[in-house]
């Protein structure tokens, strides 16, 4: 009974020194945020889905939903981009090898970053972004149902980590502004965002004043989606992204009425009977998944002559056959990730140079590109993002 | 009493002979048809040509335009015929599936060989994986080649062992289905969006890819198949009949199940390294031939065949008219065009498969 007794003792005291040192451990934790909180201000603000979010800002800690975010965040945070990145998605690691190359150049510590995996776009482990107390997690609009079905809004509400939604990629060019506006606030930059929209609308102003002026006669114009991704042809956009861009450039994208979503793919002899003046081949260097295939290797600092070499496929294929842009040799090829960045403006002005030779002769969309590089990145501007077939022997 | 037996016998006889004859008629119509869905599928495009062109630029491609000319030589006609083959391939070996596993659910992918070949696929996609040394164009249909070949090879090693039975083939079929499908998503898992969006891609199946080279390869799989299978009619018919009778005629069953077990593999293996799954038609093509036909294999062959082809020949027509100008995945409308003419056959005829 006494033996008992001592042993029921025993246990409660270990009990209880177990849940001590528990609490002191909680208690150490949640001391971190508070501290931070009493110098940060709270702000309300409205997502890309119509939400109402409040986030103490200037946040300090945040997990980007897409690494690709990083374009944005390196022109507000620009002397050091990463410094309040604290997880993201593998995407711009896997997707644009050559821009993350040239950040971890500068900014070693960018390889430390934790990363998500994740197919599906906006999945992620709920407990390592909580390990990781954000201030804000930011996510990209697609990855809504994925989270709504997880209810990690609510979950990590309940932790005070808010969500926030934003966009470059389904409607580019409404959501461009209020993404880059909303993150500045969040960042406490408000004033460089809107120096970044202020450029990238006054960029933009350039090609479509002058289309709205001339009301040139629009060149009908295919746009070949991740050209030697696959060896199926025809995928293409709809009347969104590049498809927007391109009618912005003054050109019609033959895909617009076909095409009911964002992506989609044609049927190769619809580009025949369609007769475009023009073919856009998106494509960047896939060397590491489709080796040694077709694609054009686009990017910073690519070199020209090989993706002029590269993109000498493209007229051959049958679904070009006989088409104008083959008898004009007027194939180009841009750099894909701009269907995600907010440096699209760039490739819009590289478009209209290309429809609308005459109206853009003094427009330099490589200038353009290096003065947001000056004027906003961390990074040296280096060519490559844009390849064109030599025309001069016709 | 003599002459009674005749006469029943005569009787039988002339039975026997219309039976035939209904079934060589039917047979006569499946041509007829496919021959006319492959008219059309090679008449109707978005670039609206004459019949007098589209035959023109057939019979004297030298005199149409080069325009025409690509679009029928190039376009149309290597789609509108590697729909027949791979129809037909997949269709025959979902026939022989079913036969020699004496199960109505069996199809060429039940052994997991399209599971493996999207698995082979989506390495290629993801991670530039090469399994056998290739040209770019070649590397993914090689690996979907290589991966199914692999499952095979599994299934037939497993096989070999004593006390193996239909049933047991199956499971075991399932258990490789299961295996590179957790594969296949282990490997989307790790894969970045673009790699994830090409692999759902490929694995809706698209007949876009096909070019003369790969129509070749998979009509003379066909070819060398069929005459190997026509040989042993009368054994997988007698398998039909339950495997202690075939046995009792002196068929070799476990034997023979193995040898028919490789050859389908091979006979799915290339239209899926090819074109991408498009698996309804081998579970439906036969089942549609059996319906019409009956279970000698003499005419459940053709017919199976050419149910396969028709079926994926018709599904080529609607996937390029469904939205003109756009191109619908195959294998979602192969399903959905097969269910409904399956059901409808399922419920009329009220027999067991």
């Amino acid at each position: 009974m006494g033996l008992q007794r001592r042993w029921a003792g025993a246990l409660i005291a270990v009990i209880t020194v177990v849940f001590l040192a528990a609490l002191l451990i909680v208690s150490s934790q949640s001391n971190r945020p508070t501290e931070t909180a009493t110098s940060l201000g709270t702000v309300t603000v409205t997502d890309l889905l119509g939400r109402q979010v409040k986030v103490r800002a200037p946040v300090r800690r945040v997990i980007l939903g897409e690494g690709r975010l990083l374009y944005v965040v390196a022109a507000l945070d620009t002397e050091d981009p990463i410094q309040r990145i604290v997880g993201w998605r593998k995407d711009l690691i896997q997707a644009d090898p050559d821009t993350y190359a040239r950040y971890r150049g500068k900014f070693p510590k960018i390889a430390d970053i934790p990363t998500f995996g994740g197919f599906e776009d906006g999945t992620f482990d709920i407990e390592q972004a909580i390990t990781q107390q954000p201030d804000v997690i930011v996510l990209n609009v697609e990855a809504q149902r994925a989270i709504d079905d997880t209810r990690y809004v609510e979950k990590l509400a309940a932790l005070g980590i808010p969500v926030v939604y934003v966009d470059f990629r389904h409607a580019p060019m409404e959501n461009t502004e209020p993404t880059l506006r909303l993150i500045g606030k969040l960042f406490g930059k408000e004033a460089r965002a809107e120096q970044l929209i202020a450029f990238r609308t006054q960029e933009i102003k350039r090609v479509t004043d002058i289309i709205a002026a001339h009301q040139p006669a629009r060149p009908k114009v295919f746009i070949e989606r991740i050209g030697g991704y696959t060896t199926d042809c025809c995928l293409s956009f709809g009347d969104e992204n590049f498809g927007k861009f391109v009618e912005l450039a003054g050109g019609r994208n033959i895909a617009k009425d076909i095409i009911s979503g964002t992506f989609g793919q044609l049927n190769p002899e619809q580009i025949i009977a369609a007769n475009p003046d023009h073919v856009v081949v998106t494509s960047a260097n896939w060397e590491a998944y489709v080796p040694g295939g077709y694609w054009v290797g686009l990017g910073p600092g690519a070199d020209p002559g090989e993706a002029a070499r590269k993109l000498e496929f493209y007229p051959r294929r049958p679904a070009y056959t006989g088409i104008t842009a083959n008898k004009d040799r007027a194939f180009h090829a841009v750099w894909h990730q701009f269907y995600n960045s907010p440096y699209q403006f760039v490739a819009i002005q590289q478009l209209a140079k290309w429809f609308h030779p005459r109206f853009f002769a003094d427009l330099d969309p490589e200038a353009t590109f290096r003065e947001l590089h000056e004027r906003f990145l961390p990074i040296a501007y280096e060519p490559g993002y844009f390849a064109t077939l030599d025309r001069s022997d016709k | 009493m003599t002459s009674a037996a005749q006469t029943s016998d005569a009787g039988q006889r002339h039975a026997y002979r219309v039976l035939v004859r209904r079934k060589q008629r039917l047979l006569g119509l499946l041509v007829v048809l496919l021959l006319g869905s492959v008219v059309l599928d090679l008449a109707l495009g978005p670039a609206r040509y004459g019949l007098d062109e589209v035959v023109q630029a057939l019979l004297r491609p030298d005199s149409a335009s080069a325009q025409v000319r690509v679009v029928m030589w190039d376009i149309r006609l290597p789609v509108a015929l590697m729909a027949v083959a791979v129809g037909a391939a997949l269709s025959l070996a979902g026939a022989q599936m079913q036969t020699i596993l004496n199960n109505p659910l069996a199809s060429p992918f039940t052994l997991g060989i399209s599971a493996a070949a999207s698995f082979g696929a989506a390495l290629g996609l993801a991670f530039g994986v090469k399994l056998l040394p290739a040209v770019a164009e070649y590397v993914v249909p090689l690996n979907a080649f290589v991966m199914a070949m692999l499952a095979a090879f599994l299934i037939y090693l497993l096989s070999r062992r004593r006390g193996v039975t239909a049933e047991t083939l199956v499971l075991l079929g399932i258990a490789l289905v299961f295996t590179f499908n957790a594969l296949l998503a282990l490997t989307q898992y790790f894969a970045s969006e673009q790699a994830v969006a090409a692999v759902v891609f490929w694995t809706m199946g698209s007949l876009t890819k096909a070019t003369w080279p790969k129509l070749a390869i998979t009509c003379s799989v066909i070819l060398v198949m069929l005459p190997i299978f026509v040989q042993r009619a009368w054994a997988l018919t007698a398998l039909r009949l339950g495997e202690d009778k075939a046995a009792s005629f002196g068929v070799d069953v476990p034997r023979l199940r193995l040898q028919t077990l490789m050859m389908v593999s091979l006979l799915a293996a290339f239209p899926v390294a090819f074109v991408g799954t498009i698996g309804f038609v081998g579970l439906v093509g036969p089942h549609i031939a059996r319906m019409l036909i009956g279970e000698d294999q003499r005419f459940f062959l053709p017919a199976s065949l050419l149910s396969g082809a028709l079926l994926l020949s018709l599904s080529s027509v609607v996937s390029k008219t469904l939205i003109p100008g756009a191109i619908f995945p195959i294998g979602i409308v192969t399903s959905l065009i097969g269910v409904p003419f399956f059901i409808a056959l399922i419920l009329g005829k009220r027999r067991s498969w």
